[in-house]
């Protein structure tokens, strides 16, 4: 059986009476990239922010290697090591590139921050020549660079994506995909929301969709390989 | 003549800055305008005075006990009857912060009816001639203390970490979930943070003038025209409204009409809002009230 890091189990959550997720349940494998599928408006955003606090699970558990998360507040989690890259990004536009980035590794990642900047860096060059100019300045491929970065800087166990390849073009989409590939090397774990299915495929180890609240189905991306219409027909019909 | 004015107009306009200052740091962390503010202003006079005149502690060591206990009040009442209401219309705030206000102000009353308060005067030094200009010691402090803190306040906001953490959750509270930082944390030490500032303008002000529990609504209102003139919700500006608008004071009562001393800040409201909204220096628009 493989080792599973994150364990999601009858999720529900509802924005006033209207139920988002309605008893979703998954795991997230140790070292793997999980995507999750779904059209437009199914509660993939929901469930990254269900389990990283920002929203308030009205039933269900999100367990993080036996460490119970749901109803806990966001910053709480956040010293566990669930990190988000959100789908607005959510920057801090007037400050420097290496003030959002720094940012990051303020409530955690410590003493090591300096060496994590310098490994951010690393895997971001366009960001170390940038590292003085306010973020609203940057472009949005940029943008999304940083708010990577600025989530690695807490050198997080679990990462949340959600849509990193949103509005940004296929060279950039294959720098995303070289990135998670690193930070699976590095030994963190990804859940991924994409539309990009090349994304998708590409980076991740297995896929799971959702639809009316629930997970409808899932596999391994490399036994799919090749069968994309199956998995849109599933997911957009 | 203008040396002096201008001298009286700085040692009030560093007291007008500090509590547009405060009500400024509440309003950018949490949107709340806090309309009690001058209620705290002048709890934070009254806490010293009641430590001074009643316990006989030095003036001293009563200001920094009076400025940390408004800085627990403040807490506490951000804890309290801010958080639980978080959910709710945005005017609950501005009920509960006018609500805490004339508490405060009652319970002044309550103990001291209407009575006009003198507080001992702490810097009972020689005035300083310099030809026909006269430096009161009490116009020293106020300046120096005031240019102190705020060279202390900026420094932290600019340099620190804690100061980048601040300016995050003030461009992005979800950015700043998003890196971990208690955002109901932060909001609650802002109001003690607000609250201990505003105490450090009652207490400077209460020895040269006299306390009386309603003294915080005309502060409230030289807050609110510094902030306009500074640009509401900006933190320089709010430091540069207030000086401005103590120098106007001084200048317009004297080559004017003594009477504009207290109309000052009403009009200047008026007066920028209707030409120049964003304030005299011109920053991007900050959001709703
Ligand atoms: N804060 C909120 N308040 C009320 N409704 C919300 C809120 N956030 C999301 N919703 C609703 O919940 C539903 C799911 O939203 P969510 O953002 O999770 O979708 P998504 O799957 O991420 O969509 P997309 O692919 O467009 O990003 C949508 O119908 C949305 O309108
Ligand atoms: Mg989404």
């Amino acid at each position: 059986m493989p080792d599973t890091l994150l364990t999601i189990r009858d999720l529900h959550v509802a924005y006033g009476p209207k139920p988002i997720l309605r008893g979703a349940g998954f795991d997230v494998r140790r070292g793997e990239c999980l995507t999750l599928l779904g059209a437009n408006g199914s509660g993939k955003s929901t469930s990254m922010n269900a389990i990283c606090g920002f929203v308030r699970p009205s039933a269900g558990s999100v367990s993080l290697e036996g460490t119970e998360l749901a109803g806990r507040p966001a910053h709480a989690i956040f010293a566990q090591g669930v990190a988000q890259v959100s789908q607005a990004r959510d920057l801090f536009p007037d400050l420097t590139v290496e003030d959002n980035l720094r940012l990051g590794a303020m409530r955690r990642g410590g003493r090591e921050s300096g060496e994590t900047l310098a490994h951010v860096y690393a895997r971001f060059p366009r960001l170390a020549e940038r590292r003085a100019q306010a973020a609203r300045t940057l472009s949005g491929g940029e943008q999304q660079m940083v708010a990577i970065g600025r989530a690695m800087m807490s050198r997080p166990r679990l990462l949340l994506l959600d849509e990193p390849s949103g509005g940004l073009s296929p060279q950039f989409c294959e720098e995303i995909a070289r990135i998670i590939d690193q930070l699976k090397a590095d030994g963190v774990t990804l859940l991924m929301v994409e539309q990009n299915l090349n994304l998708a495929f590409r980076a991740a180890d297995r896929f799971i969709v959702l639809r009316d609240g629930r997970v409808v189905d899932g596999g391994d991306v490399a036994a799919m390989a090749g069968d994309h219409d199956a998995i849109v027909r599933n997911i957009y019909l | 003549m203008l040396m002096q004015l201008t001298l009286s107009g700085a040692s009030q306009g560093a007291i007008y800055a500090l509590v547009a200052l405060s009500l400024t740091v509440v309003y950018r962390s949490t949107t709340v305008v806090n309309f009690g503010h001058g209620d705290l202003v002048m709890s934070g006079a009254f806490v010293a005075y009641v430590l001074v005149v009643g316990l006989g502690l030095a003036f001293l060591p009563a200001a920094v006990i009076a400025v940390v206990a408004m800085f627990g009040l403040g807490v506490c009442f951000s804890r309290g009857l801010i958080r639980p209401i978080r959910g709710g219309p945005h005017i609950g705030f501005a009920l509960m912060s006018i609500a805490l206000g004339y508490t405060l102000r009652g319970i002044a009353r309550t103990v001291w009816g209407r009575e006009v308060l003198p507080m001992p005067r702490v810097f009972d030094i020689e005035p300083i001639f310099l030809g026909d200009v006269v430096l009161t010691g009490d116009a020293l402090f106020t300046i120096a203390t005031v240019a102190v803190l705020l060279g202390l306040f900026f420094a932290m906001l600019t340099f620190t970490d804690i100061g980048k953490m601040v300016q995050a959750v003030y461009q992005s509270e979800r950015g700043a979930r998003l890196v971990g930082i208690n955002v109901s944390r932060f909001h609650d030490l802002s109001w003690g943070t607000g609250a201990a500032l505003g105490a450090v303008g009652g207490i400077l002000i209460a020895p040269v003038s006299f306390l009386h529990p309603d003294l915080g609504a005309s502060f409230l209102i030289k807050g609110f025209a510094a902030m306009t003139l500074g640009g509401f919700g900006s933190l320089g500006g709010a430091v540069l409204g207030g000086v401005v608008l103590g120098l106007a004071e001084q200048y317009a009562g004297a080559y004017i009409d003594t009477a504009l001393i207290d109309i000052t800040a009403y009009l200047l409201i008026i007066l920028v809002l209707l030409v120049r909204p964003r304030g005299l220096f011109g920053r991007k628009a900050v959001v709703k009230v």
